[in-house]
């Protein structure tokens, strides 16, 4: 493992994988559902130690996010390229697990004097700040915010590792973290910039998102991508002028990194959100300022979300007249599988599932 | 692709393993879903599941409906292994609700239950067992005693209270609805009364694609909901005041003239002539003698006549009815009277709507109401509503000028178009079972040349009933027949005497203010004028309920009312109170017995027809159920099966049922299971999926062997089952499904007593009440007129009612306990802070909560999405306990056309929105 410096900044340059798989989320798309996070958890982090571990979550924006406050946690990189110092987030600030107390109400023989509910008195969860926002009625804002592990183009947890537990496939740039090799000591943790990376008390780990790895050799697509009922998690390589991806992405910029300026060049693009106009004092549509505040969604997704707001709503008003549109189209789905990740078509219970 | 190496990589590999794939659904109401899954398994225990991602493509330039599923879904698995997992029969030992139990035989359960069960026969007759029809359909043969014995069953309509009583109101139909892929042809889609980012999880993206594919959305709503953040515009309406919008844009629509003059002439009663000394529309009688009471009549503009309205056909066979202009009639007996259309009725009532007037009752701007009114007009328009507006007490209101809306933009029965709210069919193969006179499908085959035949008879009386009617006349039929099923029965008599309420319903602040009449007069007329059947109505007046039966549902959660009523005023008086479920519900705790039945991936079924995608889903099982829980189908045949045995034992050869008739107690499971050939799942499963190509409902050569493989496969026709008719359309197997297009297309009458789509109900009870047209009125002050908020409610996003409320994979993704949303500067008013502890209070009740503060919400505003568990808040008193449970008594209305009870249909309702609470902070 790490035989290759994939990932890493050599020579004031950062050595790139041949290809980068990468996803796009439509956030016009998502309904904050969690199957992506369910999905995930059923898969692959039901574990011992992993309880509290929600490799991909879905936050309502503005919020304090998982784990909490992880916008202020530091890591990445400046703007010369140097290393920001992180904040390693506790098991508390992700939200914990909560336990409950289901013996007790069911056969303490208490009566209604006990009822069900987490046995501590959790102040955070992964979801807790769920359809709060922000503004003010009748002008409130909000929308929601899946994330995972971005496999970053150049990923600040690689460039902490000690041990160089961390590699970023030359094939794909998918980054893995070696198991075997970590030793938790968790500066993967602290310096990565979107705290995607959980520790594993029990066996003295850190661990996170494999891009679902085991089902990509198989030709399937990721789970939170391939269980999204919303459609909105589009999945391929960067470079296939023919795939979403490229389409989201390079041609029609569309799809935004999300705050690219933590240095690590992330893989996960996002189509930023359109909202319903404001309301004036009289209650008539208001266009003077959006919904959600611009200078909000550059915070996110920086400056290149003006234009790609403008082109979104330039298309739909074209096919309102009924032209054809390209982007709508990609965006629209119309073939489930091949549309959304057409390098990963297969259906996983046709392939063969049973161990040697 | 090179393979990352190392043992932590392969154990990840070896994580994504299985033994077996089996095809899985959930057989539950869950609005209603029923997605293809696949199951895996490994070492005889559930892993997960994964949708299965194989739906074709229905109609070109419509996307897939891949990957139906949702959250809930996508952790079922966990719930079969959760805390609250019934693994075992379980009897009560200590009080009712103190949570001990000990475990028990099955035999001894069964025999201590069917005995039971026998001596409430005994001491009180057989309208003492109380059956609570719940719609979780993989639960239903649990009941199998209560069909085999006639029991009374409450109706799941008025149980549940997922019924749309505007739609019936005006198109005498159940729920005629669209398939989910048709949101995707809407030009402009009216997100309303309906919250489907929450409730639509496994659909919603039609209406995101919608709007890519040019179409508009609009979400009108008190809160900001999840549904209006991907709206193109969002409309904050008052709560409870959304008729005098959607009037406001009928308004505007006429008076610009917008409205579609042909499509009201032909599909609408707004041509039909109304007397305007009586207010009652002019009847065949007064006419010319002998004729139907049931004719009606227009104004025929080219020749300046009177003339019938045809009652075989809607289309105008070349007359031009009058919408406007008052005209002279001479009646039958020499006198004259004026007559005027509808139409021009409705223009007056609209007067008090014009957008200036209609903005200061609803607060939406005059702009915007003018604004989507034209659009409205203009575009293949679909209202998105889902079961929340018949929950108000003028629900039926609301629904009414939403449908006069459409009406009047020729908005339904053409793809893109209509509303869009919960529907069901049912599967033939499964439903006639019973009654074929044997196994095979031979006799299936004679069985259906028998309802052929029965139809046929019908007709007779009268060449001109369509089909929908005939489905309707003989559902109340087979309710009537001797030796029939259970006894379908609205359950507000039962709840008005026997479950306390009578004092709820009666207390004025409960009840709309500019109502002629108290609530006991409405419901003594009722009975009085015998428009109920008096087995319903006269019944339990002296009958008390000693026996409740319940099967996959949860009553005590569900009660609008709430729970503490029911133990109150209903649990003294029962002797026997069995829970069948397969995890501890509230009522289970409740409850003197808990059978376990099996979960969804441990038994053999089908999820529940859905019109929405219109498939046949398999669940089949992917494991043996955990300890000694039993599949549904078992229980049921065991527990009739040991009624027998105990009647034999205690010389009970017969008794006599609910419907008065002597029935045996003897033969009644060999009956059901044709002496044993159809008692195992599997066989069961397979004739009925057999059967079911026979009736047409399925594809020929469809057996369980067929869907083993597919997983699922789409109907080819509704079948003889009424719900799947009410749909008016024809299932085309290669376009999207649109309701109501036998009306569009075909011109055939609707059943109502006008037979059109009706807004004028000249009923003397909505006369008096001024709701003869729609119209906007304010709710009534129930929950207390000086409070403050108004407490609004709808399905969550974790749950499908309380079933995944306690999965705790769940619960870490909320606040994991009761919430409640309230607006920021109310918060702030009451000084209360996100998280803190409130307890909101109405006058009958009050209930626990954390506070969610939001800007979202209106001010004046509390949302309790519902959903949790009474044993998940302090003192296990919930929503359901702020809730008076209160009904609209003009739902009592009968004798009238259409409004006559139908199963699942019209028949009084609880209201239990927009309920007066406080909210005050707890330390």
């Amino acid at each position: 493992m790490a035989s290759n410096l994939v990932g890493r900044m050599r020579d004031g340059a950062v050595i790139r994988p041949k290809r980068q798989l990468a996803m796009v989320f439509d956030l016009n798309k998502c309904l904050g559902c969690h199957t992506c996070a369910m999905a995930c958890k059923t898969q692959w982090t039901s574990g011992e130690g992993m309880d509290a571990m929600w490799w991909t979550v879905v936050n309502t924006q503005p919020g304090r996010g998982t784990p909490r406050d992880w916008e202020k946690m530091g890591g990445g990189f400046d703007a010369s390229g140097e290393a920001r110092s992180g904040q390693l987030p506790t098991r508390e600030d992700f939200g914990d697990a909560w336990e409950f107390n289901h013996e007790e109400v069911f056969q303490g023989g208490k009566g209604t004097s006990v009822h069900l509910r987490p046995r501590t008195n959790p102040t955070w969860g992964p979801n807790w700040d769920e359809d709060q926002g922000g503004g003010e009625y009748p002008n409130a804002y909000y929308f929601y915010l899946p994330r995972l592990c971005n496999h970053c183009t150049h990923p600040a947890c690689l460039e902490a590792c000690p041990r160089s537990a961390i590699e970023k496939r030359e094939e794909d740039g998918v980054v893995l973290l070696n198991e075997d090799r970590c030793k938790g000591y968790r500066f993967c943790a602290e310096a990565c910039p979107y705290k995607r990376i959980y520790f594993n008390a029990t066996r003295g780990i850190s661990q996170k998102c494999i891009f679902c790895f085991p089902r990509l050799e198989k030709g399937v697509a990721p789970a939170c991508a391939r269980q999204c009922p919303g459609r909105l998690r589009f999945v391929g390589y960067r470079d296939d002028p023919n795939g979403p991806i490229w389409k989201l992405v390079d041609k029609w910029k569309v799809a935004l990194p999300l705050h690219a300026e933590f240095g690590t060049e992330p893989n996960v693009f996002y189509v930023p959100p359109l909202a319903p106009p404001r309301h004036d004092a009289a209650g008539r549509p208001d266009r003077d300022k959006p919904r959600i505040p611009i200078e909000y969604l550059r915070s996110l997704f920086g400056d290149g979300v003006d234009q790609a707001l403008e082109t979104l709503r330039a298309e739909m008003e074209k096919r309102r007249r009924g032209e054809e549109s390209e982007l709508l189209r990609t965006l629209i789905v119309y073939r489930w599988p091949k549309d959304i990740f057409p390098d990963f078509p297969n259906d996983p219970a046709s392939v063969e599932g049973r161990s040697a | 692709m090179a393979k990352t190496q190392g043992a932590w990589a392969d154990a990840y590999r070896s994580k994504w393993t299985w033994d077996k794939v089996t095809w899985g659904s959930h057989s539950v109401d869950c609005y209603p879903g029923g997605c293809p899954w696949r199951v895996y398994t490994k070492d005889g225990r559930i892993l997960r599941e994964e949708q299965s991602g194989t739906f074709p493509t229905i109609e070109e330039g419509v996307p897939d409906m891949n990957p139906m599923g949702c959250q809930k879904g996508a952790s079922w698995s966990h719930c079969h292994y959760s805390p609250d997992r019934v693994t075992h029969p379980l009897k009560r030992v200590g009080e009712r609700g103190e949570g001990k139990f000990e475990q028990v035989s099955w035999d001894v359960a069964l025999t201590e239950i069917a005995d039971g069960i026998l001596d409430a026969i005994e001491s009180d007759g057989a309208a003492s067992i109380i059956n609570l029809f719940t719609p979780e359909p993989g639960a239903a043969p649990a009941r199998m005693f209560s069909e085999a014995l006639g029991l009374p069953m409450t109706d799941g309509n008025a149980e549940f209270q997922d019924f749309s009583p505007g739609w019936h109101l005006t198109w005498g139909l159940f729920n005629p609805t669209s398939s989910m892929d048709d949101w995707f042809l809407a030009e402009l889609t009216l997100i309303w009364h309906a919250n489907p980012v929450y409730t639509n999880i496994h659909w919603y993206h039609y209406v995101a694609e919608s709007r890519y594919n040019g179409g508009e959305v609009v979400t009108i709503a008190p809160d900001y909901s999840p549904s209006a953040i991907h709206a193109d515009y969002h409309l904050p309406v008052r709560i409870g005041s959304d008729a005098a919008l959607a009037l406001s844009m009928c308004k505007v629509i006429i008076d610009a003239g917008l409205y579609q003059k042909q499509f009201v002439q032909e599909q609408t009663d707004l041509p039909l002539l109304v007397r305007t000394d009586t207010g009652r529309f002019l009847r065949g009688p007064e006419v010319s003698a002998g004729e139907r009471e049931d004719q009606f009549y227009w104004w025929d503009t080219h020749s300046g006549t009177l003339a019938m309205a045809p009652r075989h056909t809607l289309a105008t066979m070349g007359v031009d009815p009058a919408l406007e202009g008052r005209f002279t009639v001479m009646l039958v007996n020499g006198t004259t009277v004026e007559v005027e259309p509808v139409f021009a009725r409705l223009r007056r009532r609209l007067e008090a709507y014009e957008p200036e007037k209609a903005a200061e009752i609803c607060e939406v701007s005059p702009e915007n109401i003018r604004t989507l009114a034209r659009k409205v007009a203009t575009r293949k328009t679909k209202i998105f509503v889902g079961w929340n507006s018949g929950k108000y007490y003028h629900g039926d209101l609301i629904e009414r000028a939403m449908a006069l809306l459409l009406g009047l933009t020729g908005n339904w029965g053409k793809k893109g178009t209509g509303t869009r709210s919960w529907a069901i069919s049912a599967m033939d193969g499964e439903i006639f079972i019973p009654g074929k006179e044997s196994p095979g499908q031979e006799a299936a085959q004679r069985q259906i040349a028998g309802l052929i035949a029965m139809r046929r008879l019908l007709t007779t009386s009268d060449p001109t009933l369509t089909l929908e009617m005939i489905q309707n006349r003989m559902m109340a039929l087979a309710n009537d027949m001797p030796q029939g099923p259970g006894l379908g029965m609205p359950p507000a008599f039962l709840w008005y005497y026997q479950y306390g309420y009578k004092d709820r319903w009666n207390d004025p602040e409960n009840h709309d203010p500019s109502y002629p009449r108290s609530f006991d007069e409405y419901m003594n007329i009722a009975i009085e004028k015998g428009w109920w059947d008096p087995r319903f109505s006269k019944v339990y007046q002296n009958t008390k309920p000693r026996v409740l039966f319940e099967a996959g549902g949860n009553v005590l959660r569900r009660q609008r009312g709430g729970q503490k009523l029911l133990l109150e005023n209903l649990w003294p008086k029962l002797n026997l109170i069995v829970s069948v479920d397969y995890r501890l519900t509230t009522t289970g705790l409740y409850s003197d017995y808990v059978l376990p039945a099996a979960q969804h991936y441990e038994k053999l079924g089908h999820s529940m027809p859905s019109v929405h995608h219109l498939n046949y889903v398999l669940c089949d099982r992917a494991a043996a159920p955990v300890g000694e829980a039993l599949p549904d189908l078992e229980i049921g045949f065991r527990l009739l099966e040991k009624i027998e045995e105990r009647a034999a034992a205690r010389g009970m050869t017969e008794f006599t049922d609910a419907r008065g008739q002597r029935r045996p107690l003897a033969g009644l499971s060999d009956h059901i299971s044709h002496k044993g050939a159809l008692r195992d799942e599997e066989k069961r499963t397979d004739e009925s999926i057999r059967d079911s190509a026979v009736y047409g409902v399925l594809p020929k050569g469809t057996t369980l062997g067929t869907l083993r493989d597919k997983g699922f496969v789409r109907w080819t026709n509704w079948g003889h089952v009424l719900h799947g008719t009410s749909q008016a359309s024809t299932i085309e197997p290669d376009e999207v499904h649109n309701p109501l297009r036998w009306h569009t297309e075909d011109k055939i009458p609707y059943d109502t007593l006008v037979r059109r789509a009706q807004y004028y109900i000249d009923h003397e009870w909505f006369l008096e009440c001024g709701e003869e047209l729609p119209s906007h009125k304010e709710p009534p002050k129930q929950g207390g007129g000086k409070r403050r908020f108004q407490m609004t409610s709808g399905h969550n996003r974790w749950s499908i009612h309380s079933m995944n409320m306690t999965n705790d994979i769940i619960l870490n993704t909320h606040r994991g306990e009761p919430f409640v949303f309230i607006n920021d500067k109310d918060a702030k008013s009451l000084g209360i802070e996100n998280g803190d502890r409130v307890k909101l209070v109405s006058n009958v009740g009050e209930a626990r909560y954390a506070a969610k503060v939001s800007p979202a919400v209106r001010p004046s505003q509390v949302i309790v999405y519902n959903g949790f568990e009474p044993y998940m808040h302090e003192g296990w008193t919930s929503q359901s306990d702020l809730e008076p449970g209160h009904v609209k008594p003009l739902g009592l209305a009968a004798g009238y056309g259409h409004l006559s009870y139908r199963i699942l249909s019209w028949q009084p309702i609880p209201a239990d929105r927009a309920v007066r609470v406080d909210v005050e902070k707890v330390s």
